[in-house]
């Protein structure tokens, strides 16, 4: 199967709910997932916020997570988000990976699908 | 050989499909999967993720009321 790689660089539910919904659809396809969040996510990867995250018309943002989650995809923070965001990892959930900008181009150099939302 | 169902009623796309993905990890070959779903993509969606992963979709029939059932072969 292929790999996918999604940038989401907000967390309006413009930026949050389509990766999710991408993602949770490749890694269901056999993908491997890499959601890799830019400073902008970062009130969404406060822990609880995606767990309790509902839309008119969208399926539970909790379901998609335990999803791809599930199907071994990976949350991914630009360590850059920290200092800009003045937040530590202790402060953001606990299931999210801190990785710079060249570990993340290393990581996706071989995915065949890519989004930024 | 072994026979399991999931409803996926209710759920939009594409919860029906994650759910038979996770669930998928339990199957063995051979096992078959009754799917419920009434989510408009679900026929389309469900012969999609059968052709890419190499499951065989028995049938998708349209059961009435925008109901689908679908019987895959693991």
């Amino acid at each position: 199967m292929g790999k996918v790689a999604i940038v989401c660089n907000g967390s309006e539910n413009s930026n949050v709910y389509p990766s999710f919904i991408m993602g949770s659809a490749a890694a269901a396809s056999g993908d491997d997932v890499v959601l890799f969040f830019t400073p902008g996510a970062v009130p969404a990867l406060k822990p609880g916020y995606l767990e309790g995250l509902t839309a008119r018309g969208m399926p539970p943002m909790n379901e998609l997570l335990e999803g791809i989650k599930a199907l071994g995809g990976r949350l991914i923070l630009c360590e850059l988000a920290l200092e800009a965001k003045d937040v530590t990892a202790a402060e953001l959930r606990d299931d999210l990976e801190i990785g710079g900008a060249t570990s993340f181009m290393a990581d996706i150099k071989d995915a065949t699908v890519t989004f930024s939302f | 050989m072994a026979s399991y169902t999931l409803d996926a009623l209710g759920l939009k796309c594409p919860q029906p499909i994650l759910k038979i993905a996770v669930k998928a990890k339990d199957l063995q070959e051979g096992d078959m999967l009754e799917v419920l779903a009434d989510c408009p993509s679900f026929p389309d969606d469900i012969k999609a993720w059968c052709d890419r992963t190499g499951k065989t979709l028995l049938f998708c029939a349209d059961e009435g009321e925008g109901r689908h059932k679908a019987q895959i072969q693991f």
